[in-house]
């Protein structure tokens, strides 16, 4: 601290030596009410008030004693220091810039400009001292707010690049766009293509309702600002909780994902401020960097799906796969081939055959409805109600009867099934046969004649209490049967025809007189040049039998 | 964490644990500054901020705990930070708060570090 000046009077000069301890006095206060009591406390004042100079004007930064009336600074303002309606105003200066003036009340006239002087002469410099270091200290945060943004947009981008969470993506964009706007309030909502809601998050209260934000038809590409969305709608929506709003939309590629907003931007002192341009760039930022790792996470999503149902394609397949014989049994009087194509879907088709007693084969041919694991379920309960019921029944349409009160009973899912039931006895030739929905199958007589043998009743599965007609018919030595599931006859090519009934029929009596492992291989390579490598969404299923 | 920031306290001799618990902001900031000043006037010297349940923070709530920090430093005292988000922490080590507050992982290892300083 400097000399005291020569011209203070003696009682200021001996004073001055107790200014250090007086600024020092109780160091927990502001150093602003220091000065201020300070300076009552050399002069003896009544009253005193520190008014400090701010980028708006003036500003009462500190006072002492009583609050009213209050000290008013002057107008216009003093040119220099001294009484003015009976106040003394005391200019602090500092390397020649005014930094504040200092009101004191109570201080008699007589030493009033030496006093000015002298206070003015210390406190000037300490004020001025202050208030650049307040600038300093202001500056810097406002250098480290920037850097922090800065900052901020990195980490969010490396964040968000390994986030495929969308509750998490969502929280972490609108924790980052309220901190750094300063915000009090914000939403997020995310929503699908079909603009349904995915999630939405809010902090300070909902400004953005999620009904809202489906419908809100924020311009693309930019944030919208208004600071007056307590009186003016926000691109056609009227925000009820706040006084000032940021928001932007957030696409990809102009498709609408979700909303951001953020509403209130706060003050030290309380207010709100507006929301500036560097706010709505730092919004939209934010919003596309949210587009992009939202997108990610989506297509992740969709990844994750698609593999899930490989898997359990994959687990439908080996189910299936499990189920159908390996092999055929040789049945004296009988010539027989069989064939199942999978397709990727993985349908529900199922065949099999039980050697019975005095030579008698019978087998099934069934297609289930549905496809994938659910489907290859309901086969293997079919595979198994057949396996268990099959020497309990009295006839084919008994059979039938206990599969469908089975499948009631442990089935999982509640699903139907069509099937073709038969029992062939190679000796006489008779055939009996049900045919619960199944598709007609073929008869193909050694006279050349083609026979359709129709459905005998409905799907099993579909209608509790339903029974099945029995039917018999002859086959002649030579004559040939052909059962097939619908993925034979329904097999499409790429002008969506399909293959149908009339074709097979074709084949079929066409082959008659071929061997039948030959004539199966056939109709399943007609069916494969038809489709011309168009995708199948149904198996195919082929049983072909001919009496000796 | 609830929306408008609740912040509880306890005394233990001359530290104070302080335990937010929502946004800090101008609101939030206030009533940490508020409990913080209390503790200091009934001689609590060291300070540890537990903001476990905070998630978010403004410019304005960091520019008030810089000023419970410089009362802190005008006291002699000392004021530590625990349980950061990854976030806060860098907010605060960016920030400048880190410069004279000490950080650390869990409120046991704050406040055994503060203890030892007062």
């Amino acid at each position: 601290m400097s000399s005291a000046p020569d011209s203070a009077p003696a009682r200021l000069r001996e004073a001055w030596r107790e200014v250090g301890s007086a600024l020092r006095v109780g160091r927990d206060r502001p150093l602003l009410a220091r000065i201020a009591g300070t300076a009552a406390l050399l002069t003896g004042a009544e009253r005193a008030v520190l008014y400090l100079r701010e980028k708006g004007g003036w500003a009462s930064a500190a006072t002492l004693g009583p609050d009213s009336p209050v000290l008013s600074l002057p107008e216009p303002c003093p040119e220099q220091s001294g009484l003015f309606d009976g106040r003394l105003w005391v200019r602090l200066e500092a390397e020649g810039e005014l930094h504040g003036i200092l009101g004191l009340e109570g201080v008699g006239p007589d030493e009033a400009v030496e006093l000015a002087e002298f206070l003015a002469s210390f406190l000037g410099p300490a004020l001025g001292a202050h208030r650049l270091s307040r600038l300093v200290k202001e500056a810097d945060f406002e250098v480290r707010t920037r850097l922090l943004e800065l900052e901020s947009l990195y980490d969010l981008g490396l964040s968000l690049a390994g986030q495929l969470d969308l509750a998490a993506l969502a929280d972490e964009v609108l924790f980052r766009s309220i901190s750094l706007t300063d915000a009090r309030k914000g939403s997020l909502v995310l929503l699908s293509e079909k603009g349904a809601v995915l999630l939405s998050r809010h902090i300070g209260g909902e400004l953005v309702s999620p009904r809202q934000a489906a419908t809100w038809a924020l311009p693309q590409g930019v944030a919208t600002v208004n600071n007056q969305a307590a009186l003016l709608p926000t691109a056609g929506l009227q925000l009820d909780s706040c006084q000032k709003c940021l928001a932007v939309p957030i696409a990809v590629s102009g498709r609408g994902l979700g909303v951001l907003a953020v509403a209130d931007k706060e003050s030290r002192d309380g207010s709100v401020l507006d929301f500036t341009s560097t706010d709505a760039r730092l919004l939209s930022l934010f919003a596309n960097q949210a587009a992009a790792a939202i997108e990610t996470a989506r297509l992740h999503g969709e990844a994750i799906e698609k593999e899930r149902i490989e898997r359990e394609l994959e687990l439908a397949a080996a189910i299936q796969r499990e189920i159908l014989p390996r092999s055929l049994p040789s049945i004296p009087g009988l010539e027989l081939a069989a064939a199942n194509v999978p397709t990727r879907q993985v349908g529900g088709d199922y065949y099999d055959l039980f050697p019975l007693s005095e030579g008698r084969l019978g087998f099934l041919v069934a297609d289930v409805s549905g496809k994938g694991v659910p489907a290859a379920l309901l086969v293997s309960t079919v595979h198994s109600a057949v396996h268990l019921q099959i020497d309990e029944a009295k006839t084919i349409s008994d059979l039938v009867a206990r599969i469908d009160r089975h499948l009631r009973r442990f089935a999982a899912t509640r699903k139907f099934l069509t099937l073709f039931f038969g029992v062939i006895e190679p000796d006489t030739g008779r055939f009996r046969y049900v045919s619960a929905g199944h598709n007609p199958a073929l008869v193909a007589r050694a006279n050349g004649r083609l026979d359709r043998l129709d459905s005998t009743g409905i799907p099993v599965g579909m209608l509790p209490g339903a029974s099945w007609r029995e039917e018999t018919v002859e086959l002649q030595s030579g004559d040939l049967l052909c059962v097939y599931t619908d993925g034979v006859t329904e097999a499409v090519n790429e002008r969506d025809e399909e293959f149908g009934l009339e074709r097979l029929s074709e084949i079929v009596g066409r082959g008659a007189r071929r061997p039948v492992r030959e004539l199966c291989d056939s109709i399943l390579s007609s069916v494969a040049d038809f489709a011309q490598g168009v995708p199948q969404y149904d198996d195919q299923t082929l049983l072909l039998a001919r009496r000796s | 964490m609830s929306d408008a920031c609740k912040v509880s306290v306890e005394r233990r001799g001359e530290v104070a644990v302080l335990w937010t618990d929502g946004y800090i902001n101008n609101q939030g900031g206030e009533e940490i500054a508020r409990e913080s000043y209390r503790q200091l006037e009934s001689g609590a010297r060291a300070l540890v901020m537990n903001l476990e349940k905070t998630r978010i923070v403004n410019s304005i709530g960091i520019s008030i705990l810089i000023e419970v920090l410089e009362r802190v430093m005008d006291k002699k005292g000392v004021l530590a930070f625990c349980n950061l988000t990854p976030t806060i922490d860098k907010t605060f080590r960016i920030m400048g708060l880190a410069q004279y507050a000490s950080i650390y992982p869990t409120e046991e290892e704050a406040f055994q570090a503060v203890s030892a300083r007062v």
